[in-house]
């Protein structure tokens, strides 16, 4: 409708006219429409749609892997074995931990921070470059560094421990540590991205509100509270939406660090899918697990998007 | 039907000219290698690549750089699923017998048997350790090219420090905890240097366990059957409780898991006085470590006993018969006794060939580096690699286990049991479609 309108307005300049000419042109700007469309359609085709279909059709399949066998269709019997997989199970739970312990920080974070810095002035200018730093470094490189800062006992970070006389833990090594080590390096490396929406979410927050309310006697927490924060609420929901994709998506820095290790302590997902693709060569079961981890993230975006236009509305 | 007629004839003599012009050409061939070692070893390798293609005119090899041992797997595995097979790959050399039952790689005895030769009079000049994972059910499918060991690093100042003699590392369990308690430095609770240390990491952890699990006179697996692993045995139990004992008796050795990487930084740091580390890290050592230090055999409880490392040139299927020849002709320019000598040099890994210690580079060099001696001695007590069905997830059953020892969350005894019901879990499909396939 609107590629439509916008083509046969804009583009073609459409005169008015009788109806049977629209009606041609219309049936002409739509082939134009597609044979722009069309590298793209191609594209995603090739390259999204064909695959998406294929990791449906192999979730229901299984391929025995070396001891010889044809592949055969099996049903939801992949699903089932997924699901009943201890190293799957605990996978999920790292997940939702590793997702609510990073989420959360650094959304706050990434608030306070465009708070601070929301004001442009050209010291503002440096913090935000600096706040920004860690999300132009690429996870995988990031990753790396932290193997030196969490190197135990001569690294980075026990070395100023040391100097403060703690002595820390085994960072990534240990079981009980692992995955908030791998928590706190997302956290750093995401909190400057996510500030980025927040600053540009600041500017749209209307001044007049904020007068009126300091006008009415409302003191900085009450603004923040009360009129800055609502107003914010399509942002917040958007920022959340690419968190959480995030969780899903990236674990660069579980293969650099610990390849899921220790026990399985900071296994993910993804990298469990990989795992079984892989080391495991069980097609089936890493495509039913992917088919369930992409269902949850469809889930997962879909409220938080509701969320965001729900916001959004409420501001209109 | 004239015209059809013409037009078979032009395709005929289309054909010859084509025929007759691919006869003429090079066989362009690719060739995939890893780098377990970043940098310099990639550029050597490109460099004896282009010797390769400057000595003759038939063959063209193309040499695509593929990351590690596992990527390496994976990138030759996806360009074979999709029609394009790599020729010759070099590939870790624990991974032949699971290639091998997926079908993707060729039996090289044809080539052998071209050559009026046998595969025991081929592989007669290699070191005995490494027939095994060469050949699975009795035939050649790989030539061994680069090989390690475990070994024991000590750091030589500190021996001296506790009142030790760095000439007489230890050669048994009860020496190796008996240095370490002595070379572990303590402030009140607090250890500021650690008398022994090992990698953990998946991978590695396998690799180590195996060695302590064959000094301790066990076998680890099958070695004729891909479908065994001897984790739930005396042998790995004792393996497992010395682990064990080390960090949590002893006192020794840091809780946890600590990567190659991390050991290596600790031992030049002097955060740790003996590390098991490969003899691959051989070179890397020897450049980077600023005080004396010292290698030794990997300490024995009931015998001397080390599994062997590092990778094989194999030939993947799906080529064409030209495809087939040119890279077997490669193999055997890689694998010869020069070849192979001058990249042993350059490494520190073995050179697999014996025949490549009699030159007189080789013998020069050992003179120059007594340490790469005591590297090849041990070869004398090499055993067999690791290498069973689904060799990654078998493996990764003990490490996660052993895993979970080293942070004090599982006994020995238990985790020897839970690593033993998950591998067997794993081979189960194998085991039914093998040896419990019955009349």
């Amino acid at each position: 409708m609107t590629v439509d309108a916008i083509i046969t307005a804009d583009v073609l300049d459409v005169p008015s006219s009788p109806v049977r000419t629209v009606r041609r042109r219309r049936f002409a700007s739509w082939r134009l429409a597609y044979m722009l469309l069309l590298p793209s359609l191609l594209g995603l085709a090739a390259f999204t749609y064909l695959p998406v279909l294929r990791v449906a059709i192999d979730a229901l399949h299984v391929t025995p892997h070396g001891a010889g066998g044809a592949t055969r269709f099996v049903g939801l019997e992949n699903f089932a074995r997924v699901l009943g997989d201890a190293a799957f199970r605990q996978a999920a739970l790292n997940n939702l931990i590793y997702a609510v312990g990073t989420v959360g920080p650094s959304v706050v974070l990434a608030l306070l921070f465009a708070l601070a810095v929301r004001r442009s002035t050209r010291f503002n200018a440096v913090v935000r470059t600096i706040l920004f730093f860690p999300s132009l470094v690429p996870l995988v490189a990031a990753a790396s560094l932290f193997f030196f800062i969490f190197l135990p006992g001569v690294g980075l970070l026990d070395y100023y421990l040391a100097k403060l006389g703690v002595s820390g833990p085994n960072w990534i090594g240990d079981t009980d540590v692992a995955l908030w080590s791998i928590v706190g390096l997302t956290v750093w490396k995401n909190a400057g991205y996510y500030m980025l929406f927040y600053i540009a979410g600041l500017q749209n927050v209307p001044r007049d509100h904020i007068e009126a309310a300091t006008v009415d006697g409302a003191n900085a927490m009450q603004r923040l509270w009360y009129v800055i924060l609502p107003a914010l609420r399509p942002t917040t929901a958007f920022v959340i939406t690419i968190a959480l994709i995030h969780m899903l998506t990236a674990v660069d820095h579980v293969v650099v660090l610990t390849k899921g290790g220790p026990s399985n302590a900071t296994n993910l997902l993804l990298f469990y899918i990989f795992q079984e693709a892989h080391e495991n060569f069980d097609t089936g079961k890493a495509a039913a697990a992917t088919v369930i981890s992409v269902a949850v993230l469809l889930l997962v975006s879909l409220g938080s998007l509701r969320g965001m236009e729900a916001g959004s509305r409420r501001e209109a | 039907m004239h015209v059809i007629r013409r037009l078979g004839a032009g395709a005929l003599a289309a054909a010859l000219v084509l025929t007759s012009s691919v006869a003429w050409a090079q066989t362009r061939i690719e060739f995939f290698f890893p780098v377990p070692v970043e940098g310099k070893l990639a550029r050597e390798m490109t460099r004896l690549v282009k010797q390769f293609n400057d000595s003759q005119k038939d063959i063209e090899v193309t040499a695509v750089y593929t990351g590690s041992y596992d990527e390496t797997k994976l990138k030759a595995q996806a360009a074979a699923k999709a029609g394009k097979p790599p020729s010759v790959v070099l590939m870790s050399a624990n991974f032949t017998v699971d290639l091998k039952l997926a079908g993707d790689i060729l039996s090289l005895e044809p080539f052998l048997a071209a050559e009026g030769t046998t595969r025991e009079k081929f592989l007669g000049d290699f070191w005995p350790a490494l027939h095994a994972n060469a050949t699975v059910d009795s035939e050649l499918y790989g030539v061994p090219f680069h090989n390690s060991t475990p070994l024991l690093y000590i750091n030589a100042t500190h021996f001296k420090e506790a009142g030790l003699d760095p000439a007489k590392p230890p050669r048994t369990w009860v020496e190796l905890v008996d240095a370490a308690k002595k070379l572990t430095k303590r402030d009140g609770e607090k250890v500021e240097r650690h008398g022994f240390m090992m990698p953990g990491g998946y991978d590695y952890l396998g690799w180590l366990m195996s060695a302590l699990s064959m000094s301790n006179g066990g076998r680890y697996f099958n070695e004729s059957y891909g479908g065994e692993v001897y984790y739930d045995t005396p042998s790995m139990l004792g393996a497992a409780k010395l682990v064990e004992d080390l960090v949590y008796k002893h006192k020794v050795m840091p809780s946890g898991v600590i990567e190659a990487g991390g050991v290596s930084t600790a031992f030049f740091a002097g955060k740790a006085s003996m590390v098991l580390l490969s003899t691959g890290s051989l070179s890397f050592i020897r450049e980077n470590m600023k005080t004396p230090y010292d290698v030794a055999f990997v300490p024995r409880n009931v015998r001397n006993a080390v599994p062997i490392g590092g990778a094989s040139l194999v030939m993947f299927k799906g080529q064409s018969e030209a495809s087939q020849q040119a890279g077997w002709k490669f193999v055997r320019w890689l694998s010869s006794t020069d070849v192979l000598g001058g990249w042993s040099r350059f490494t520190g890994y073995f050179a697999p060939r014996k025949s490549a210690y009699d030159t007189a580079e080789m013998k020069d060099f050992i003179t120059r580096n007594p340490d790469a001696k005591v590297a090849l001695d041990q070869l004398a007590y090499a055993q067999p690699w690791f290498a069973t069905y689904q060799t990654v997830a078998v493996r990764k059953a003990l490490e996660d286990e052993m895993q979970a020892v080293m942070n004090g969350k599982k006994k020995a005894e238990q985790a020897v049991k839970d690593a033993q019901r998950k591998a067997d879990e794993l081979l189960r499909p194998y085991i039914d479609q093998t040896a419990l396939k019955l009349p």
